[in-house]
């Protein structure tokens, strides 16, 4: 294999986008052989027989009594060749509204709690009446806000620096039944209180249209956390605790219904289990030096932490998000796993008072043109192929629902040994990949233009409550091993995602050097079979066009952030690879590879070359990195800015220049989750450097060419290709 | 119209309640009997001899100058020195003869006692102020504030022994002040004045030497100089009358401690409330009522400097906290629910300032009822609530205040709920009078430890097991207060309530205080009883100091004491409520002699019966009820036996003979045993009876005369000056009280009877429908509620008089002891346990297994055949 086999997917693409039907109001036919595909334009139908073949078993299945009057010309959607995704909305009682239990940090300065709070408020205005919200507050105790009681301002307190057992904090929590309901003391007789109903969950949990006054005013007097800190000290900060017990507070009342914890964190874990960073200020916060040198003391023991909570997070089905205010770490890298476990949101900003924040923190609760949030909660997704196929595995913020059906393949990649996994959040965008490999030759021989089948069903519960499946079916045709078709069906794009997803993925547990070794490898070897070239002649080498920017690709990958953490810390590695984890193609190749658009006097603005030629005092760059959005200006037109050329009328055209990538840079925003950095710098600022360290540096401090000099040890890109066809057409690998 | 009136009407002596003795009346009333002691003892007319042994006029001096109604009478009646040596010489003189001039007895088998006299309390006369410095009437100190169960010292202690008089002092250093008594004078001298060697803080009872340059301590003889601001105000520059100074001219004195005093800074008041949520709690209507109360109550929380910090914590099956910060406009509830790893859950706001959080405190104490109305939970982890409670305020100290109605079931120091009504009235009773852990004192110790103390107010009457609770107050100089009947629905209930609520507020309030004790060289303390920690051989720690409490100190003569007076002085060193460190000095001063005629006549019952009460509990608690019993009738019958044996003939046998000064002792002895602490029944629930031995240990005499020997009142037929104003004294006059024997219930007859905890109108059957009308507001007997009711008030002057009694009465009590008496209404016919109720108090007359009197004194008679001698 040169390049993996692999879908990405994305299970509740809207439906807009696929130019399909509503939901279909009825159930699915259901194969009621082991593999439980759904009827699809694939099965062979005998209308008379009333009978249909599953290609996945080869199962020979009733239709069903309704179905009994179909004709060719007569199909129900789900049998239409168009429609390869049909939604059903399933006839199961609908379930609980979905959960969002605030977890806030109140280590906060006062600006930023502020700011906080105020972002906290707008957001309880947009959750839907019925949602049920919960709030737990967090400094050095842990404070679960009693929203159900309307006396006062009520909560119960827990020890930061104490690891409480799931049942204890329920019983304390009067969750393990009534409230106190702990055996009873010997020599109470008299004056036995009645059980009453009511004192559990509900207590902590309420449809926010029943307490949006209590937690409003709650949130409005929440104040800095109060125990004094030390000026050689950092504040004792107990998220591992808070977590918990907000893990704790739904484990019991709410398995496998839609639930979003959302963690509001100011800074690093410091008190407690989970943590990351000592309270001495003296005693740096880990980078990755000291993770690659082993000498991060807590980082293993808090990550054990926190995939310990993920796994019980996503055991029920619910979600942690994880939105990060802090200039420095907040110890992103050891919690990552709860959001890349139950596809949480991740938002990683210098404070809670910036527009990343604010921003992306609103669009958390973006509706449809219905009305319903656009999340779905507490989604399965199965994989089914025909027996040429065999699944290998998911990659994307999903875990393993263990399942393994013949489909399941030797092979694992990323998340594998199973045909089926549980995405605990699924948004309209996000978007998985899955891997698979051809069977073996000696079991299945595939015949020539024999189809192979593949569908992917995704159960959810849809923000309305329904339940609700979406099921799509593709077929793809084999290919002999040399036939051209497989050259002409290769979508480089994709491969470069897929490829980003494998290196990604293995980079999370394998060291760095032998990911871009394995990279190179890949990439060699694909080369050697796909490019056109003799033998030991490099100038010879050439690429398809489908082919032909895919080692570019692979170029900006090996450089990106996602593989050199070095000028990163760890939190925003974590960051970013959980973002790329989750996107579709186009946002991951943004990622992989920015774009840059140049801005001039002399033409319309045009997409330019992602190299330090495109470098021009003359022009505006913009480059988005999908984090970033950055407005470069050349020497000379920060110049002109900086004269104030632009605001006077005889050169409008200078304030046309400085407005358009303005406003491009905007329409960027639009649909972006989380909001990227806006960056606006001119030639020579500090803020270039991340303009900079993106370009190709085709002209570095060592060689001298056309554009800027990049000061970088890095090879250019065109260094990179000629060692590519050098050793592709060397026939080593 | 005209009120029925009895035969006592003709009795035209008034007595006023709590008058001081009405020394011309007194005296006048019973002319001393002077030299004819020997043949005297069977007079029928009560003498009181005083002077025997003194080469003295008969006619005793009483203090001119009488003020504040404190009784003085003196011992020795002239003012200079020489009189003092001269009467020491002739103490001395009769150290050899065998059988002194006895006092003049009493036979106490003849005639019912004279409980007239209880209301007075006169202690034997002591030092005549002349004898003082300053010759200040002042000098004298005050039995209320201190009194010696013996006001002749004898010099050795094989005389006490013989003696068989127990010797001890009753202090109550801070007592609050009754209406019209004046306050204790404050000094804030440029140097507090005492001795180089002996600490004694200069007093009225020194001498002035060597041309008045140097004062001679009066405890151990060294001559220190007199300060030069004694006699020369230097700001003022100008020449001073030390003898106005009011070291010299007031045995009880105040002095506002300079810098030296203190270890830190005086600690602001901090008032921590730990209130009972449970279930239970809230069902009795106690959360409720205890929080209204509260509410009421802020404006007499002590702050006068604006220190004062309040807050509150609220129990159940988990602890409560109220941030009470002042910049939040409510309260917000923390709760503790790991109470076995209990912590503070904020570092401010807890403790909230009074002032600046008012209105906060406000919003809680009016929500607090709302807040636990639907709580389900029946448990209640006190001892952790405690643990926080101290945690949140040892570092500064104060006052942990507890309002407690459930049994403590859960966690740490949980009790069982171990009352058996089958136990009760037999030898294990016992069990149930101790403490079921070590918890609770071990707490109080450690809260005396930070300057913080306990007080308990307990509703219920469920069992609360008070036996274990009450230590906490015990060992931190705190009180009991309980509430076995409360009732929320009767207004007399939340009334009395809120009364003592409102006193326990607003009277005086010390802090971080440490009581000590020193006496003349030889004297040695060995016995201390009452609520506070022994911190060393002679120092009391008291975290807060109770004005109500009294404490009381037994004392052994190790060496012959050497000088004609023994002086007793007690330091009380605290931080008064207005942030100002103090001390208040208490100087009695007492003769010495090797007279028994001297011991016996200057020996005083009603110190010795308080004491010896508090001597029975220590005896119940250690041993048993039985015991303790036994022991209080043995002290009598050894100190019958010991007169007897020094001052009686052989024909005298037949005979129970005290001296005037002490005929009155079996009666106490008698009423004591028959006191719910101590009385023999099968029917005391322990907590009820735990609560009276807890009062009975920090009773100061005043409250425990009453308490024991109800005082009793003829209503019908008083005459129309009772209940109205003395214009003399500005005290309310009341009729004089009867004897407590049923044969004073005449048909028509209504009275009033009070015992310092409840007070009760007896009605008979027959009474007088006019009087029923004026009194009741009903036309007759029939229409007359039994029970906890109020009287109506009417508008008439007989109503008002009736009110006037019962008002002074509960003004009194309030003020005494924090407790505002109950009214009960009992019929002659009306439910037998209310009349049981009042019939027990008649104790005179013979209760359960309760001796009457007359059947007690041929008890301790027989008892004293029985032994050859004790002598
Ligand atoms: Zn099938
Ligand atoms: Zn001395």
């Amino acid at each position: 294999m040169v390049v993996p086999i692999g879908a990405l997917y994305t299970p509740l693409k809207d439906r807009s986008a696929l130019g399909t039907h509503q939901p279909l109001g009825y159930e699915p036919v259901v194969c009621k052989g082991s593999c439980r595909a759904i009827l699809n334009p694939y099965c062979q139908i005998d209308p008379r027989g009333r009978v249909w073949n599953c290609p996945f078993c080869l199962q020979r299945n009733q239709l069903p009594p309704q179905y009994g009057d179909i004709t060719p010309h007569s199909l129900p959607p789900e049998l239409l060749q168009q429609y390869t995704t049909v939604e059903y909305i399933l006839n199961k009682p609908p379930t609980m509204p979905p959960v969002f239990l605030y977890v806030v940090d109140t280590c906060l300065d006062e600006d930023d709690l502020k700011a906080l709070k105020d972002s906290l408020v707008v957001s309880l205005s947009l959750l839907p009446p019925n949602a049920l919200v919960g709030l737990i507050t967090f400094g050095t105790m842990a404070q679960v806000h009693e929203l159900g009681y309307n006396e006062c301002p009520k909560s119960h307190v827990f020890r930061g620096s104490k690891e409480y057992p799931t049942k204890q904090i329920q019983e304390m929590l009067g969750l393990a039944g009534g409230a106190g309901a702990r055996p009873q003391a010997p020599g109470m007789k008299p004056g036995q209180p009645p059980m009453q109903g009511g004192s559990g969950i509900q207590r902590f949990l309420l449809p926010i249209s029943q307490c949006e006054f209590t937690i409003t005013t709650i949130l409005e007097q929440l104040q800095r956390d109060p125990w004094p800190v030390a000026h050689d000290k950092r504040p004792l900060r107990c998220t591992g605790t808070a977590l918990n017990v907000a893990v704790s507070l739904l484990e019991t009342a709410f398995q496998n219904t839609g639930a979003h914890i959302l963690l509001f964190s100011g800074g690093a874990c410091t008190e407690g289990p989970g943590l990351v960073v000592g309270n001495e200020l003296r005693e740096p916060i880990r980078g990755h030096s000291d993770i690659e040198k082993d000498s991060a003391k807590h980082a293993k023991k808090a990550a054990k932490f926190y995939e310990g909570l993920a796994a019980r997070v996503a055991e029920r089905g619910h979600v942690v998000d994880i939105f990060a205010g802090c200039l420095d770490q907040v110890g992103l890298m050891e919690m990552k796993k709860l959001a890349n476990m139950t596809n949480g949101f991740m938002v990683l900003s210098d404070s809670f008072n910036t527009v990343v924040f604010k921003q992306s923190f609103i669009r958390v609760f973006e509706k449809d043109q219905d009305g319903f949030l656009q999340m779905g909660f507490n989604a399965t997704l199965e994989v089914q192929t025909t027996k040429e196929l065999k699944v290998c595995g998911l990659i994307g913020p999903a875990v393993s629902n263990n399942k393994k059906a013949p489909c399941v393949g030797e092979t694992e990649i990323g998340i594998g040994g199973t045909n089926a996994w549980k995405l605990c959040g699924i948004t309209p965008k996000t978007t998985v990949s899955i891997h698979f490999e051809v069977a073996a030759q000696q079991q299945v021989q595939p015949g020539p233009n024999s189809r192979g089948l593949i569908q992917f069903v995704t159960m959810y519960q849809h923000s309305s409550g329904q339940y609700r499946l979406r099921v799509t079916t593709i077929a793809r045709s084999f290919a002999d091993t040399n036939s051209p078709d497989i050259n002409a069906s290769f979508d480089q794009e994709a491969a470069a995602v897929l490829m980003a997803r494998i290196g990604v993925f293995k980079a999370e547990n394998d060291n760095i050097a032998d990911v871009l070794r394995w990279l190179d490898r890949m990439l060699i070897r694909l080369c050697q079979k796909f490019a056109d070239y003799r033998k030991d002649d490099p100038m010879s080498f050439q690429l398809a066009e489908n082919f032909s920017i895919y080692p570019q690709f692979m170029f900006h990958l090996r450089r990106s952030q996602f593989l050199q953490v070095f000028n990163n810390s760890p939190d925003e590695t974590a960051y970013y690879r959980h973002i790329l984890n989750g996107e579709d193609v186009n946002n991951s190749l943004i990622m992989i590879q920015p774009t840059l658009m140049a801005y001039t006097l002399n033409g319309p603005p045009e997409p330019v070359l992602l190299d330090s030629v495109s470098i021009k005092p003359d022009s505006i760059l913009l480059l988005d990195t999908f984090f970033h959005v950055l407005i470069w200006h050349g020497e000379t037109i920060a110049g002109w800015r900086k004269a104030k050329y632009h605001e006077q009328p005889e050169y409008v055209n200078i304030k046309e220049l400085l407005e358009t990538p303005k406003a491009d840079a905007q329409d960027l925003l639009l649909d972006r989750f989380p909001i990227p950095r806006y960056i606006d710098t001119d030639q020579g600022g500090s803020q270039a450097r991340f303009l900079l360290s993106k370009v190709n540096p085709s002209n570095t401090h060592q060689s001298f060419g056309a554009g800027a000099a990049i000061p970088t040890d890095d090879v250019s890109l065109q260094v990179f290709m000629e060692h590519l066809k050098k050793l592709s057409v060397s026939g080593s690998t | 119209m005209v009120a029925p009136m009895g035969q006592q009407q003709q009795q035209q002596q008034q007595q006023q309640f709590m008058q001081p003795a009405s020394v011309p009346q007194f005296g006048g009333a019973r002319p001393p009997q002077f030299g004819a002691a020997q043949n005297s003892m069977q007079s029928q007319q009560p003498g009181y001899a005083t002077q025997q042994g003194f080469d003295q006029p008969q006619q005793p001096v009483y203090g001119a100058q009488l003020q504040n109604g404190q009784p003085q009478q003196s011992m020795m009646n002239q003012g200079q020195m020489g009189g003092l040596q001269n009467g020491m010489q002739n103490m001395n003189m009769g150290q050899n003869q065998r059988n002194p001039a006895a006092p003049t007895a009493v036979n106490l088998l003849q005639k019912a006692p004279s409980v007239t006299e209880l209301e007075t309390m006169t202690p034997p006369p002591n030092m005549s102020a002349q004898m003082s410095v300053s010759q200040s009437p002042h000098s004298i100190c005050p039995p209320v504030y201190k009194r010696c169960t013996m006001n002749a010292i004898p010099q050795t202690q094989a005389i006490l022994t013989k003696s068989k008089i127990p010797l001890g002092l009753i202090l109550t250093p801070y007592r609050s002040l009754q209406p019209g008594e004046e306050p204790v004078p404050v000094v804030n001298p440029p140097q507090i004045v005492r001795c180089r060697r002996c600490r004694t803080y200069i007093n009225p009872w020194v001498q002035f030497v060597e041309q008045g340059t140097r004062w001679k301590c009066n405890m151990c003889f060294l001559t220190n100089e007199v300060p030069a601001f004694f006699d020369w105000d230097s700001e003022a520059r100008q020449q001073v009358d030390r003898m106005k100074r009011p070291e010299l001219t007031h045995s009880v004195v105040e002095y506002i401690a300079p810098q030296e005093y203190m270890v830190r800074p005086p600690q602001p008041v901090i008032l921590l409330f730990v209130i009972d949520v449970s279930y239970a709690a809230v069902q009795s209507g106690m959360v409720d009522a205890v929080s209204k109360t509260l509410l009421e109550c802020l404006d007499d929380f002590p702050n006068s400097d604006g220190r004062t910090k309040v807050g509150f914590i609220a129990v159940d099956h988990s602890l409560h906290f109220f941030n009470l910060n002042s910049t939040n406009s409510e309260p917000q509830m923390l709760v503790m629910p790991d109470i076995e790893d209990a912590f503070l859950p904020s570092p401010d706001g807890l403790l909230a300032s009074l002032t600046e959080s008012r209105v906060v405190i406000e919003k809680l104490l009016a929500g607090l009822p709302g807040m636990f109305r639907g709580t389900t939970s029946s448990q209640n982890c006190l001892g952790r609530a405690l643990q926080s409670a101290n945690t949140m305020i040892k570092a500064i100290g104060g006052k942990i205040i507890l309002f407690q109605s459930s049994l403590p079931n859960l966690s740490e120091a949980s009790l069982k709920m171990r009352e058996d009504p089958k136990v009760l009235g037999t030898p294990k009773e016992v069990s149930l009078l101790q403490p079921q852990n070590a918890f609770y004192k071990g707490f109080a110790v450690d809260c005396s430890r930070a300057h913080v103390s306990v007080d308990l107010f307990a509703f219920n009457s469920q069992y609360l097991d008070l036996a274990t609770l009450s230590s906490l107050a015990k060992v931190t100089g705190g009180s009991n207060y309980y509430y076995p009947t409360f009732n929320p629905s009767n207004a007399q209930d939340l009334a009395k309530l809120s009364t003592e609520l409102h006193n326990y507020f607003s009277r005086p309030l010390a802090l971080e205080a440490v009581l000590r004790v020193r006496a003349s060289k030889g004297l040695k303390m060995s016995r201390f009883h009452g609520n506070f920690f022994l911190r060393s051989t002679d120092l009391l720690a008291l975290p807060t100091v109770n004005p109500d409490n009294s404490y009381a100190i037994e004392m052994e003569i190790q060496d012959a004491l050497p000088s004609a007076v023994a002086c007793f002085q007690t330091a009380l060193l605290h931080t008064s409520s207005s942030g100002e460190r103090r001390i208040r000095v208490l100087t009695l001063t007492i003769p010495v002699t090797d007279s028994y005629g001297d011991l016996f006549t200057g020996a005083d019952q009603y110190a010795i019966a308080t004491l010896l009460s508090k001597k029975g509990v220590e005896k119940c608690i250690t041993s048993n009820l039985d015991s303790a019993r036994d022991e209080m009738i043995s002290r009598l019958t050894d100190l019958i036996g010991a007169y007897k044996a020094a001052f009686t003939s052989s024909g005298q046998n037949s005979m129970l003979i005290l001296p005037e000064n002490l005929k009155l002792l079996p009666l106490l002895m008698m009423s004591t045993l028959k006191h719910i602490a101590f009385r023999t029944s099968g029917i005391i629930p322990s907590d009820v009876r735990t609560f009276a031995q807890a009062l009975m240990c920090v009773y100061p005499t005043e409250a425990y005369l009453p308490s024991i020997h109800p005082r009793f009142w003829a209503i019908h037929s008083m005459d129309s000056s009772c209940g109205e104003l003395d214009d003399a004294t500005g005290r309310v006059i009341f009729p004089p009280v009867l004897n407590l024997s049923s044969e004073k219930l005449e048909r028509h007859g209504l009275y009033l009877l009070e015992n310092g905890s409840d007070i009760f109108f007896w009605v008979g059957r027959g009474i007088a429908p006019e009087l029923c009308q004026l009194v009741f507001g009903v036309p007759s007997y029939d229409g007359i509620v039994f029970g906890k009711n109020a009287l109506p008030q009417l508008s008439n002057d007989w109503s008002k008089r009736v009110h006037n009694l019962v008002s002074n009465i509960k003004q009194l009590r309030t003020l005494m002891m924090t407790t505002c008496p109950n009214v009960y209404i009992v019929k002659e016919d009306s439910d037998p346990n209310l009349r049981m109720l009042f019939l027990s108090q008649l104790m005179e007359d013979k209760l359960d297994s309760g001796n009457s009197y007359p059947l007690f004194l041929g008890y301790v008679r027989e008892k004293m055949a029985k032994p050859a001698s004790m002598f």
